[in-house]
């Protein structure tokens, strides 16, 4: 009894303090990094990121800096920023978006002490969670009451609505591809016309005004 | 606390980080798109495990001349995988060393133009050894084995099915990243078709005037041309 609360515990321990398995990148003092999520509209989006700082002495990433800070800037696709803060060395942010597009999300690193940075590197851990992902099934579960076969259901419903959500925005996005297409066709078919009637209409005043210039000038 | 009190507690704690990240088949997948400088390099380092499976998909989906030279290194510093110059690629890894692998794209080569990188990276531990059974402690306690042995072929169904929805949101993300590309040239086409049309225009007139202007200044001239 006591060995599998033993090994029950030891289980959820490993499973809570696994270290950051995500992407990683480095990133210098006055870099800034930015990605790109282009998602419909009323769509959560979780980011979630990890510092760790490169130790001369151990020559090694030591696990988490304090006094070292993330500042992250999200813009949505007009270009205005909807979320603009300081976070700790490990830090979570969430936004929902309120237009469907490309929203842009930056991170630079906002040291308070310089002497932190003499090793040129941060290391950054990044996981940028979209849609249905972001949802904390345990939570749902224990909220609701699900049963496991339950909370699949849940699972595979909201994955199913985050694909409609996708094909709709899909959808608009064809219809602007469509129409900026056809504004070009436009644009090219009468740019041409133009050009051509502006060509003649030169030519014919060139001939004329050189005739004119000509009788006054009694040479022909 | 009890033993079924415990397994319950565990079972949930396993299904959530189940259900919330990384399944207990080692799976995962991350996306991203990227603005890279021109004249810069950027790197990504992903851990995996020996014996799985890596699949890196990249597309450059903006930019002057829509390529980008790309170079997996493995940890222990061996060129796994180097194109030069390509606007796509699909690649799979059989990651046999337990590290962390690079994942590089370089624009170098380009001194003006920044490039707009989407790129998406799939980890696969040893799927398929280990599978769903061990995520549930003992959440169904039935005595009756053929409902009991109805539900875990339901749940396997559910599984399979989550897996293939998950794989049909990656295909929906590759189809936005070429979309993305196509507006990207497109609006790019649609500001040089107005420009150079612009310019033509502006050309044209300025030849006419500057053709009127010399002839008439040859015959100003006080010396007497022709009569």
């Amino acid at each position: 009894m006591m060995l599998s609360v033993a090994t029950a515990g030891v289980i959820l321990l490993a499973v809570c303090i696994y270290p950051g398995y995500a992407l990683y990148f480095h990133i210098g003092e006055t870099e800034k990094k930015c990605f790109i999520e282009e998602i419909p509209d009323e769509t959560m989006v979780i980011g979630k990121y990890k510092t760790q700082l490169w130790d001369k002495q151990t020559n090694s990433f030591l696990p988490s800096t304090p006094g070292l800070g993330m500042h992250v800037e999200i813009k949505d696709p007009d270009a205005r920023v909807i979320l603009s803060r300081q976070y700790g060395s490990d830090g979570r942010f969430t936004f929902t978006s309120h237009t469907p597009g490309e929203h842009q999300i930056c991170l630079h690193s906002n040291s308070t002490k310089m002497a932190l940075f003499a090793g040129g590197k941060l290391r950054v851990h990044l996981d940028i969670q979209v849609g249905e992902h972001t949802n904390n099934y345990p939570e749902i579960a224990a909220k609701d009451k699900l049963t496991e076969l339950q909370l699949r259901a849940r699972q595979l419903l909201d994955q199913v609505e985050q694909i409609q959500k996708e094909q709709n925005y899909q959808r608009y996005r064809e219809e602007r591809f469509r129409m900026t297409s056809e504004s070009t066709n436009q644009r090219v078919l009468w740019w041409s016309i133009a050009q051509t009637i502006i060509l003649i209409m030169t030519g014919i005043w060139q001939m004329k005004h050189l005739k004119s210039f000509f009788e006054a000038k009694k040479l022909v | 606390m009890d033993f079924r009190a415990i397994a319950r507690l565990l079972a949930l704690a396993v299904l959530g980080w189940c259900f919330g990240e990384v399944c207990s088949d080692g799976e995962e997948s991350s996306e991203f798109t990227f603005l890279l400088q021109a004249g810069k390099s950027d790197c990504f380092f992903q851990r995996a495990i020996q014996n799985g499976r890596m699949e890196v998909e990249y597309q450059v989906i903006g930019g002057a001349g829509m390529d980008v030279d790309f170079t997996i290194i493995s940890p222990e510093g061996t060129l796994l995988i180097a194109e030069s110059r390509r606007s796509d690629g699909l690649h799979m890894v059989e990651t046999t060393v337990e590290g962390d692998y690079q994942v590089c794209f370089d624009n170098s080569f380009s001194h003006f133009s920044e490039k707009l990188v989407f790129f998406e990276l799939y980890v696969e531990g040893q799927g398929g050894d280990v599978d769903g059974d061990e995520e549930l402690g003992g959440v169904e306690e039935s005595d009756e084995n053929m409902l009991q042995y109805k539900l875990q072929d339901m749940r396997e169904y559910m599984d399979s099915m989550h897996k293939r929805l998950e794989r049909g949101r990656q295909m929906q993300t590759v189809l936005r990243a070429f979309e993305a590309r196509d507006r990207n040239l497109l609006e790019d086409n649609l500001w040089r078709v107005s420009f150079w049309s612009c310019a033509s225009v502006l050309v044209m007139l300025g030849v006419a005037f500057t053709q009127v202007y010399t002839v008439r200044k040859l015959f100003d001239d006080k010396r007497r041309v022709c009569t």
